[in-house]
């Protein structure tokens, strides 16, 4: 792959140079530069500053420079190329080159590196500068090399999905409200930084270890909770390889997506396989980070090790429970394919009934989807499977109610309202997800909230000591009545919309 | 006979609440320029991009010199020239180098001087170094034809190319599109407005509302035709002339001492005769307009009426 032989490579590139790239550089140079003279500073006259030695000074100062690299490599990058690609398809210039005889891995690794190119230049600069300032404070070249991989490899796993946001996104400002939505999801896990799976796809506790490890003379809690290995079913991993591996692993699918929905944009985003082994892998490492707590032996605390600061073991399991939940809205909203699509390959295929509607459905997607979940779930019970069976049944129900809830409400909202969907589904799972927590906060009873669709996995897993199970099961029960109603109404809203095609 | 270069049969395109291209089929034949007609979402845009493999098809095939679209689309992509009814042109190239990136793209041998040609074909050789947001309207119209020009591709799909253009550059689009029928390609053009393409259209499709209304090679379409627009005009015998027509079930008369003008019902055989008849009365024809061959009066007499 060479990329100057590549088009859309070669033109990404001239169009930032035309836009003018010294100023941005000069900016980073500054920056950089800046904090490069306070350690100077610090290092000709310790006494007029508080660190305790050059190393930590060093350590203040890199860190700096690697939040403003960060900054501007990896949310500026993806801001960037989802802001090309998004206007690229505005202005045609997309369907042009999609027509060109470039293949579709061509497109996608020119827009990918070459539109960020700016960004890259900047990021170089403040990374000489970080080594300047690394070996002034004679600290360990691994920190600066340890640090920089993390930076550039999650720099590439962002850019490639913001190429796919940039793909799917109408509006340029979108890619950059999904990064915030990200962000924000993510700063949840920064209270429990070994056991949580957003710190390593987002490589923080890699980046935070590795200025740990460089020599570490707190004591403080907060701060020992950044150090030592995580480890995944009991085995120890380094953190830079579980990051480098887990954005490996998802990079190669995101870069499968969009190639392929370059190649095809009339395709979801994911195929079935590759949604349920995304689910399934991303899954499996986060059961595998908190496996240490219960050892298989759930709700019985095996070992405190890796314990955090601010939740006690059992909600733990219920935060994993909420994310594995809105993990699995995302992939059925990305890999479900549009009702429309699904109606013109029937049409094309001469098919009428259901039946063959079914396999290719959202609906059929979430019980894959649930399946994995459950057997991935039981590795935290199985060797208690006897005590836990009822929390497990009510979790994996919790699960299952929630996901074909979710699926056919998407595409019964998208059969029936087309392009208004979207507004319709958000309404009902507010009813059906948010609607009883406030009822439960403005009549001061706690029951009310107990009937959302997000609360019985919940409820079940965080005091899987003190809880009624039962009433647990009966409002999971009631769940899959609601189930059913809306999968009389998905059946017939597809009939009615075969029954047109014909 | 010259083999058919572009061949759409039974195609059909579903959106969500309608059907925009139902049960079409086309046949081109190289050194055809077809005429794409019919009124604002008739379902025009929507063939040309399901034609050029942007937009997926519910049925039907596409094939380009033999070869199926569905199953080689990218050995294809070299075939075809699409142009849309926009300009999507990069901004801040300038005209020389957003056709290089388009030459790079698709392959093109001898860049530099191809470039130069396709510039040339389209008035643009002053403009060669100004940056594309300078350009007028006009101009990224022309620029856009230059790039889909530039792999010499058999089968171009022009999608409301004039619309930008002023009263020159549509005579010399006309020019560029004649050349282009000369050397053998075969040319699928779209529009609204007819008069555009009046001249250079030897064949024509009409659409309305995603169906194909009719469609063949002009000549033959307006002999089909069961109404015409007569003109004629005469040295003497006017009067002779008046009766043979009133007699001829020729409406809507209008006459004056050289001549008039009248709707023929009959056919073209039943023309003819006219003609000979008035030829034998000894009535002194010094011009004698059919008109038939004109894009207006098919698309008139189409079925599609809602011309915008």
């Amino acid at each position: 792959m060479n990329l100057n032989d590549n088009p859309i490579f070669l033109t990404q590139k001239r169009l930032v140079h035309r836009g003018g790239v010294l100023a941005a550089i000069l900016i980073a140079a500054l920056v950089g530069l800046s904090l490069l003279s306070g350690l100077i500073a610090y290092l000709a006259d310790p006494l007029n500053f508080n660190f305790p030695s050059p190393q930590e000074a060093g350590k203040m100062f890199y860190g700096w420079v690697i939040g403003v690299e960060i900054l501007v490599l990896v949310v500026g990058g993806f801001s960037r190329i989802s802001r090309t690609l998004a206007e690229e398809r505005k202005a045609g210039l997309w369907d042009s080159n999609r027509l060109t005889p470039l293949k579709p891995t061509q497109l996608v690794t020119g827009y990918w590196l070459g539109s960020p190119l700016r960004e890259l230049y900047m990021a170089a600069v403040l990374a000489g500068i970080g080594l300047v300032i690394v070996l002034l404070a004679k600290l360990s070249v691994t920190l600066w090399l340890g640090t920089q991989i993390l930076i550039f490899s999650t720099a590439l796993f962002f850019g490639l999905l913001a190429v796919l946001v940039g793909m799917v996104f109408q509006r340029p400002q979108g890619g950059v409200i999904f990064l915030l939505a990200l962000f924000f999801f993510q700063s949840f896990s920064f209270t429990m930084p070994k056991l949580m799976l957003t710190n390593f796809l987002l490589p923080t506790y890699g980046i935070a270890n590795l200025f740990m490890e460089s020599g570490n003379s707190s004591n403080d809690d907060s701060i020992r909770e950044w150090s030592g290995l995580p480890q995944i079913f009991g085995l120890p991993v380094y953190p830079i390889l579980l990051s480098l591996g887990l954005q490996l692993i998802v990079g190669v699918f995101l870069w499968r997506s969009a190639v392929r929905k370059t190649a095809k944009p009339f395709q979801p985003l994911m195929l079935r396989w590759e949604a349920v082994a995304i689910f399934g892998i991303l899954l499996v490492a986060q059961h595998g980070l908190i496996w240490g707590i219960w050892h298989g032996h759930f709700p019985e605390i095996q070992s405190w090790a890796g314990r955090p600061r601010f939740y006690e073991s059992e909600p733990l399991i219920s935060i994993v429970h909420c994310g594995t939940i809105l993990l699995a809205t995302i992939i059925l909203a990305a890999a479900s394919p549009p009702p429309e699509s699904v109606r013109v390959k029937a049409m094309r295929l001469g098919v009428r009934n259901l039946g063959a509607i079914f396999p290719g459905s959202a609906v059929s997607l979430a019980l894959a989807l649930a399946a994995v979940a459950a057997v991935i779930l039981l590795t935290q019970c199985a060797l208690s499977f006897g005590s836990s069976r009822e929390i497990y049944l009510i979790a994996v129900g919790n699960l299952l109610a929630f996901f074909l809830i979710f699926s056919l409400l998407l595409e019964f909202c998208r059969l029936r309202f087309k392009r208004r969907a979207l507004g319709f589904v958000a309404l009902w799972l507010f009813v059906l997800c948010v609607l009883p927590f406030i009822l439960a906060g403005v009549f001061t009873n706690a029951a009310f909230g107990k009937l959302s669709l997000l609360a019985p996995g919940v409820v079940a897993l965080a005091n899987a000591h003190e809880e009624n199970l039962n009433n647990l099961l009966g409002i999971v029960a009631g769940h899959f009545g609601i189930v059913v109603l809306l999968f009389i109404y998905w059946q017939r809203q597809w009939k009615q919309l075969l029954a047109n095609a014909a | 006979m010259p083999a058919p270069l572009l061949v759409i049969e039974h195609l059909r395109v579903d959106f969500p609440e309608v059907v925009a291209v139902n049960d079409v089929s086309l046949t081109i034949e190289a050194g055809d320029v077809c005429g794409l007609i019919g009124p604002n979402g008739a379902g025009k845009t929507t063939t040309m991009r399901a034609v050029s493999g942007l937009q997926e098809c519910t049925r039907g095939s596409v094939r380009i010199g033999g070869h199926e679209l569905a199953r080689e689309p990218q050995e294809l992509k070299r075939w075809l020239g699409f142009m849309p009814d926009f300009c999507p042109v990069y901004d801040q190239l300038t005209a020389a180098e957003f056709l290089d990136h388009f030459a790079r793209a698709y392959g093109v041998p001898n860049r530099a001087r191809r470039i130069e040609e396709c510039l040339e074909l389209t008035w643009l050789t002053e403009k060669t170094n100004s940056l594309c947001e300078e350009l007028s309207r006009g101009m990224k119209q022309r620029l856009v034809l230059a790039k889909t020009l530039l792999p010499d591709p058999q089968v171009l799909l022009l999608d409301e190319p004039a619309s930008g253009l002023d009263p020159l550059g549509r005579i010399e689009l006309r020019k560029i599109l004649l050349q282009l029928r000369d050397t053998g390609k075969a040319v699928l053009i779209s529009s609204h407005i007819l008069t555009e393409l009046s001249g250079f259209c030897n064949t024509a499709a009409i659409m309305e509302r995603g169906k194909l209304v009719t469609c063949g090679a002009i000549s033959e379409l307006g002999r089909k035709m069961s109404q015409r627009k007569i003109s004629v005009k005469w040295r003497a015998d006017g009067d002779k002339a008046r009766e043979i027509l009133k007699s001829a079930n020729a409406k809507n008369l209008e006459s004056s001492a050289t001549g008039a003008t009248f709707d023929f019902d009959g056919g073209a055989d039943a023309l003819d005769e006219l003609l000979k008849t008035l030829i034998i009365q000894g009535v002194r024809i010094s011009e004698w307009h059919a008109g038939g061959d004109d894009l207006e009066q098919i698309f008139l007499q189409s079925g599609a009426k809602e011309l915008m």
